[in-house]
Order: C-alpha cells, then sequence, then structure tokens
C-alpha cells in the first residue's frame, strides 16, 4: 500500500487545492484586475502574478485543474462502464457474439479519433460534451478488451460453475461473482486511463477544440503561457509543472495497482 | 565412497530454519528418497544445496569430496554443470518453449564442456529414455509432445552431461497413474546401467517400495523415520510415517465389503457424445466424449477412470448440466433431462471441483458460499431458514461452525473441499459429481476426505459419480468403475472384477501402476 500511498497522496492534495482555493482566494478565475496586468508574482495579493488580461494566475490555475480531474473522471467513469458492459458481455458470451463484438471494437481503434474530433467540432460547433463523445469513444475501448479477458479466464473457474451448478442466473453470475473479481484490474485499469484522458483533452484544449472561454482548462493555460513564455516563463511553467505531476502520479498509482491485480 | 553425503543438512530462509540436521549419504547407483507432504521441506532438502532454491544451508552437504556449503555462486554452478542433473515436476514448464528436442539436448550435454554431439548421439540418447521415434520426435518442440514423452526428454536431458548423480524432484507427480510406473522404471534402468546415485522426492509412497534403496520420511524440517524402503513400508514405526503410509491407497488394501446396496437407476447416460469445435479457422472439431453409455444408481458411487484427456470431466459436467452435449441423452430416473435444466433438476446433481480453493469465489464469505445454492433453488426458504441448513451442512461436512465467517483464503485446502462439499450437500441432492476432488489435497488430508465421503454414502444414501485417475482411490468406496481412453469407455463392472481380472488393455496398465 505503501507504494500507492505517496501519489495518492499528492494527487489528492492537488484536488483540494483545486476544490478549495476558488473558495478562499478574493478573486475569481475570470475576473480582470485592471491595474495589475502581467503582475510578476506576489504583487497585491496576486501570488502567482496576473496573466495579461489581468487575471489572476492561481485563480485560473485552480479552476483549470478542477475542470481537467472533472473531465477526466467523467470521461473514464463513462468508459469503465461501457468498457465493463461490453467486455463482460462479450466475454461471457464467448463463440459469434463475442467475434462480433470485439470485431467492432477493433473497428473503431482503427478509426483516426483526432481526425473524428475535429470533423465533429466543425460540424456541430465547439462545445465540452463533444469532448465528452470523443474520448469516451476511444477510451472504453481497452477497457474492453481487458474485462472480456478477465472474464474469459474468470467464467471456466470451478466457483463459477458450482454457482451454475446452484442455479444462479446469468445476472446474478456476473454481477455477484465475475464483477466483484474484475473490479481490482478494472479499477487499476481505470486510474491507467486517467493520464491517457487529461492528456487528450489538453491537447483538444492546447488546439483551441476543447474547453471553451471563459472556462479554463490545463490545456488552455499551458496554451497561454506558451504564447507567452518569453515575458513569463511561470506561466508556462506552473500550469505545466500540476499537469505533469499528475500524469505521473496517476500512471505510479495505475501501475502499482496494476501489478497487485493483474 | 558415498557420492553425496548431507550432515545435519539445515536450510534457513530469512532467519526461520524450515530445515533442520538433516543427515543422508548416496553411494553411487542408490536411490534414496524423501518422502512427506507438502511442506514438510523435502523440496529444499534436495535443491537448496546446489543454490537452486531460496535459503541458506547450514552443516555439510559433501558432493565428491567437495563440500557445497562454502561455494559462492559461480563455484556451485561449477558444480552442478559438472556432476549433477536435475530432473522437475512440471515437465511442460521445466522446458524452453521455443527449443525444440534437439536444442535441448545439445545444450545440455555441452553443458560439462562435452563435443557437440552429432545427429547419431543426439537419437541415442533419446532411446536411451525409451522415446519412440527419436528422429522424428528430435524435431518436436515442448508443447508438440505428450506428458510422458516430456518427462522422458527432461531425464534425457538430465543425464545428457554423464551426471553421477541425478536429482528428480517429484518426477512424476504431474503425469497419469499408468505413465508413473514406466517413468520411475526408466530411472531405475538408468540408474542400474550408468551407476549414477538418484535423489528422488515423492510422495507418492506406493512407488518408492520398489524404486528407493532407503526412504527418508520428513515432517516439519525434519527426518522423523528413515530406514530401507522395504522396512519402512512393512512396517513404519513414527506415527507420522505410518499415517503417511496409510493414506496411501494401494490396491493391496482389501476392498471395502460393506458398501451400501444400490438401489434404481438414478441418472443414465445413453450414447453420450460431446464435440468441440477444433481450435483454427479450419480445424475439425475434436470429438473429446464418444458415445459413452453410463448409469449411476440410487446409493451407488461409480468410478470414472481415466488418465488426461480421456473425457472424464467433459462426463461429469455434461451429467452435472454444466457442459455441452452433443449427442444422446442425460435420463434422471428414466425421464430425459433437457439442456437448460429446471431448478428441481439442477438441485439434484450437484458438483464438486479438483481444485478446492479455486471453487470458491475469493470475495465471498464461508457462510454466504455453503448458502448460494439455497439461494436460488429454495426460493421458499426464509433467510432464517438458510441460516439453520448452513450450520447443518457445516456438521454434516465436520467443520467448525466458526469458520463461516471466514474467507476462502483463510481456510486450509481440507476445509476449503469441506466448504465445497457442504455446498454441493446444502440443497440436498440425491447425487453428487466428484470431478478429482481429492487430487489436488495433501495425502493425509484426502484419506480425511474419502472416509467424510463413506460416511456420507452411508448416512446419507448419497449416489456419487466420482471422476479420478486414481483407481485405488476409486477402490475404497465405489462399486463400480468405468474406465476411459480416449472419450470412449473401454471397460465397465464392478470394481473387485475390474482390479481382479482387467480385460482392456488400459485397465490392465492402470491396475498395474496401482
Amino acid at each position: 500500500m505503501s507504494r500507492i500511498a505517496l501519489p495518492a497522496a499528492i494527487v489528492a492534495l492537488i484536488a483540494l487545492a483545486a476544490l478549495v482555493l476558488p473558495m478562499l482566494l478574493p478573486w475569481s478565475h475570470d475576473a480582470i484586475d485592471w491595474d495589475h496586468v502581467r503582475a510578476a508574482p506576489g504583487t497585491a495579493g496576486h501570488w502567482l502574478g496576473t496573466d495579461e488580461l489581468g487575471r489572476d494566475r492561481l485563480a485560473r490555475l485552480a479552476v483549470a485543474t478542477r475542470i481537467t480531474l472533472a473531465v477526466a473522471l467523467a470521461a473514464a467513469l463513462v468508459s469503465m462502464l461501457v468498457g465493463i458492459g461490453w467486455g463482460m458481455i462479450a466475454g461471457w458470451a464467448g463463440g459469434r457474439t463475442d467475434e462480433l463484438m470485439m470485431r467492432i471494437v477493433d473497428a473503431l481503434y482503427a478509426l483516426p479519433f483526432m481526425f473524428i474530433v475535429i470533423v465533429l467540432m466543425v460540424v456541430f460547433g465547439r462545445s465540452i460534451l463533444l469532448v465528452f463523445v470523443g474520448i469516451g469513444l476511444v477510451e472504453w475501448l481497452t477497457m474492453a478488451r481487458i474485462v472480456r479477458g478477465q472474464v474469459m479466464t474468470l467464467r471456466h473457474r470451478p466457483f463459477v460453475l458450482a454457482a451454475e451448478a446452484s442455479g444462479a442466473p446469468v445476472r446474478v453470475i456476473l454481477a455477484r461473482h465475475i464483477l466483484p473479481n474484475i473490479a481490482g484490474v478494472a479499477l487499476a485499469y481505470l486510474t491507467l486511463t486517467l493520464p491517457g484522458i487529461i492528456m487528450i483533452e489538453s491537447f483538444l484544449s492546447f488546439l483551441g477544440l476543447g474547453v471553451q472561454e471563459p472556462l479554463t482548462s490545463l490545456g488552455i493555460l499551458v496554451k497561454e503561457g506558451a504564447d507567452d513564455m518569453d515575458v513569463a516563463a511561470m506561466g508556462l511553467l506552473v500550469p505545466g509543472g500540476v499537469m505533469v505531476t499528475l500524469l505521473v502520479c496517476l500512471t505510479l498509482i495505475g501501475e502499482r495497482l496494476r501489478d497487485r491485480f493483474a | 565412497m558415498s557420492l553425496y553425503r548431507l550432515d545435519a543438512m539445515g536450510v534457513t530462509i530469512d532467519g526461520r530454519d524450515l530445515v533442520r540436521g538433516v543427515s543422508l549419504e548416496i553411494a553411487p547407483g542408490e536411490c534414496v528418497a524423501l518422502a512427506g507432504a507438502s511442506g514438510s521441506g523435502k523440496s529444499l532438502t534436495s535443491l537448496t544445496p546446489f543454490g537452486l532454491s531460496a535459503g541458506t544451508i547450514t552443516g555439510s552437504a559433501v558432493l565428491e569430496g567437495q563440500d557445497l556449503a562454502g561455494l559462492d555462486e559461480a563455484g556451485l554452478r561449477q558444480a552442478r554443470r559438472a556432476s549433477v542433473g536435475f530432473v522437475f515436476q512440471q515437465p511442460l514448464t521445466a522446458l524452453t518453449p521455443h527449443r525444440s528436442a534437439a536444442q535441448h539436448l545439445t545444450e545440455s550435454a555441452m553443458q560439462a564442456g562435452g563435443a557437440r554431439p552429432d545427429q547419431r548421439a543426439l537419437v541415442a540418447m533419446l532411446e536411451a529414455v525409451g522415446l519412440a521415434d527419436p528422429t522424428i520426435k528430435l524435431r518436436r518442440y515442448p508443447h508438440q509432445l505428450s506428458g510422458g514423452e516430456r518427462q522422458r526428454l527432461m531425464i534425457a536431458c538430465a543425464i545428457a552431461h554423464g551426471p553421477r548423480l541425478l536429482i528428480a524432484d517429484e518426477p512424476v507427480s504431474a503425469l497419469d497413474a499408468h505413465l508413473r510406473a514406466e517413468i520411475m522404471a526408466l530411472l531405475s534402468r538408468l540408474r542400474r546401467e550408468t551407476g549414477m546415485g538418484l535423489l528422488l522426492v515423492s510422495h507418492d509412497l506406493a512407488s518408492l517400495e520398489h524404486h528407493a534403496d532407503r526412504v527418508l520420511v520428513m515432517q516439519g524440517g525434519q527426518v522423523v523415520e528413515a530406514g530401507s524402503a522395504s522396512a519402512i513400508a512393512a512396517a513404519p514405526t513414527h506415527d507420522y510415517a505410518k499415517a503417511l503410509w496409510a493414506a496411501t491407497p494401494s490396491l493391496r488394501s482389501p476392498l471395502p465389503g460393506d458398501l451400501p446396496a444400490p438401489g434404481a437407476p438414478l441418472v443414465e447416460a445413453r450414447a453420450l457424445s460431446v464435440r468441440f469445435a477444433g481450435s483454427g479457422l479450419f480445424a475439425k472439431p475434436v470429438t473429446a466424449v464418444d458415445a459413452v453409455d453410463l448409469a449411476v444408481h440410487q446409493g451407488e458411487a461409480v468410478a470414472l477412470i481415466g488418465g488426461s484427456g480421456s473425457g472424464k470431466s467433459t462426463i461429469g459436467r455434461a451429467i452435472a448440466g454444466l457442459g455441452p452435449v452433443s449427442a444422446g441423452a442425460i435420463l434422471w430416473k428414466g425421464a430425459p433431462l433437457p439442456a437448460r435444466r429446471t431448478r428441481e433438476q439442477r438441485r439434484m446433481i450437484q458438483p464438486v471441483f479438483q481444485d478446492p480453493i479455486a471453487s470458491l469465489d475469493p470475495r465471498w464469505r464461508v457462510s454466504d458460499i455453503i448458502a448460494e445454492p439455497l439461494v436460488h433453488l429454495r426460493p421458499d426458504l426464509t433467510s432464517w431458514g438458510r441460516a439453520g441448513l448452513v450450520k447443518k451442512a457445516l456438521q454434516m461436512v465436520e467443520l467448525d461452525g466458526a469458520l463461516a465467517d471466514r474467507m476462502p483464503a483463510a481456510l486450509s485446502g481440507g476445509q476449503a473441499q469441506r466448504v465445497a462439499i457442504a455446498r454441493a450437500l446444502v440443497a440436498e441432492p440425491e447425487m453428487l459429481v466428484l470431478d478429482e476432488a481429492t487430487s489436488a489435497l495433501d495425502p493425509l488430508v484426502a484419506v480425511q476426505i474419502v472416509a467424510l465421503l463413506k460416511r456420507l454414502q452411508r448416512d446419507q444414501g448419497i449416489a456419487m459419480l466420482v471422476i479420478t485417475h486414481d483407481l485405488a482411490l476409486a477402490a475404497q468406496f465405489c462399486h463400480r468403475a468405468a474406465v476411459l481412453d480416449a472419450g470412449r469407455i473401454v471397460e465397465q463392472g464392478p470394481l473387485t472384477q475390474l482390479i481382479a481380472a482387467p480385460q482392456a488393455t488400459m485397465t490392465q496398465r492402470l491396475v498395474a501402476a496401482s
């Protein structure tokens, strides 16, 4: 457990700060302080300074982290639900059903994901919902494959056969015998999909296709910081640093959970 | 002069003494056996002096005048390479999957610095271990060989460099009964021909008497009895050795004469066939069970005996309603059972599986595991009624009621198998399908489970289909037996008759091996 505790504590700390800070700070993420535009860190109560529009960088960082984490968590949960459902049905049914379902997964894998998201954005306009749809479309595929494999090994285990012999209907076997026994592996891979989703969301936001102003995300902050980095390097380094810390910690947690369960 | 000698040898892992004060001596051409239940330290005793198992040794282990205790990694490697060969329990995992038989043999033959063997030498090596068609087998990979062939190849590799000492760690435990005798005979013959010493680790006591010169019985890391194999087999003195020998089923022990008389036919399989789709795109379907006729009467125990891959488990699953049926019918008291069974039909036949731990859901409490059939098969019961029946089932399998709150991981193998039997019994079935229900257990535990089954047979009048590879085990409580070979029943009849006058070749081999 101790190997998971440290990265988990760091992630929890970042998440907590992102939740609490906006309530404590006198500035909101989109309020403009006309007297201090491009303030250096530390001036007039702006601990991290202000950006080129006079918005408090710390408040923006907190809200951005919050949005990024929320999008990642929501997308990961959706992908987990779809992936587990799909994988369990395919793995349990086997045969032709399994074949068909897994070929659909393969086909979706083969689609150029970024291209489709961009086309969707162009056709339907930019919205955070489409970001979800786009991310959800890819991220459940891996989960479905993993869950299917797990279910296929579990379904021939004697305890599942014993449950069948005891007259348990399929849905009860799936819910009460199979699901609890794949929960650990599913949790590990859920944690491993989070960094992937954060990367995708940030990438889309960096391109201006993801989260839209006045809302903000780590990807947007990194983009703004990158535009401005020759003047104020901190504007890039701080949100970039938070993002890297999150990615590293989440990956560590996921891999260590996977070592434990898989 | 002795070839290999242990003097008060002990094995320590992380400060714990797992083996203490073992002394033994092997002369050239002699076979010394270590016997004992799992966890008794016999594998550690045999492997640790050569650095092949965790831990450090105390005392001395002298191989041809050289004390292994003082050697570093390189020294041990040199000692192993030059004069020792090893045979392990699982021939499939002990052979490298991507290397052919010829490559394995070449490597082994050259390990002590010998010249690269030519084709003729390789063929001779395989002939020496009794492999048929050696020229063809040389090109085969481990997965293309049968279990017995793999173990022969493993032995050929172990002796390819001409070792003076062969260490065999449970060399036959993973093999079918009739193969065990052949491999043991092979080891004895090689020992006679080459004059090498053999340190044999085994819990198959029945074979030790014929193949070992001396036996050391181990318990809890210590030798509790040592002596000549025939003397110990004839009259073990230590309690543990006695129990161990008594726990080894043998055909020489008298058959039980007090089996309850069977009643009317309960379950009948008529021309039962099971075919599986072959793997690969154009593979033909594999016939696992071919037109089998089998009946179990009320209160009768019928053994289904065969080697691995003979289709015996497939038949058991088909009868329990857990596996596919391709053709033929299964009748319950004269009426055919449908493919999808009703609750009542399910309740009547309950299975018990080989691996007791794997047959219990690791995330369920024992009481929930036992209650599961009641939840589905007896919806009329209240949770109170269920709890009462669970308690009764626990008593029936002689388990402490306090175990009901445990998780499966906190049970021993024997307790877990009792829980699995309790689960099978709780819904009051008329028949149990026991799929190798004792073969994953320690001999001492298996004997208790057999006693429990006998009692259930006598007191509850439960019919049993006993799926096993062990004829001697079946003889302890079965009325009749059917011998399977490659999906067909080759012989069927009362056990007394099968043992006294086996007709089919397969039966003869089984009787000879038991």
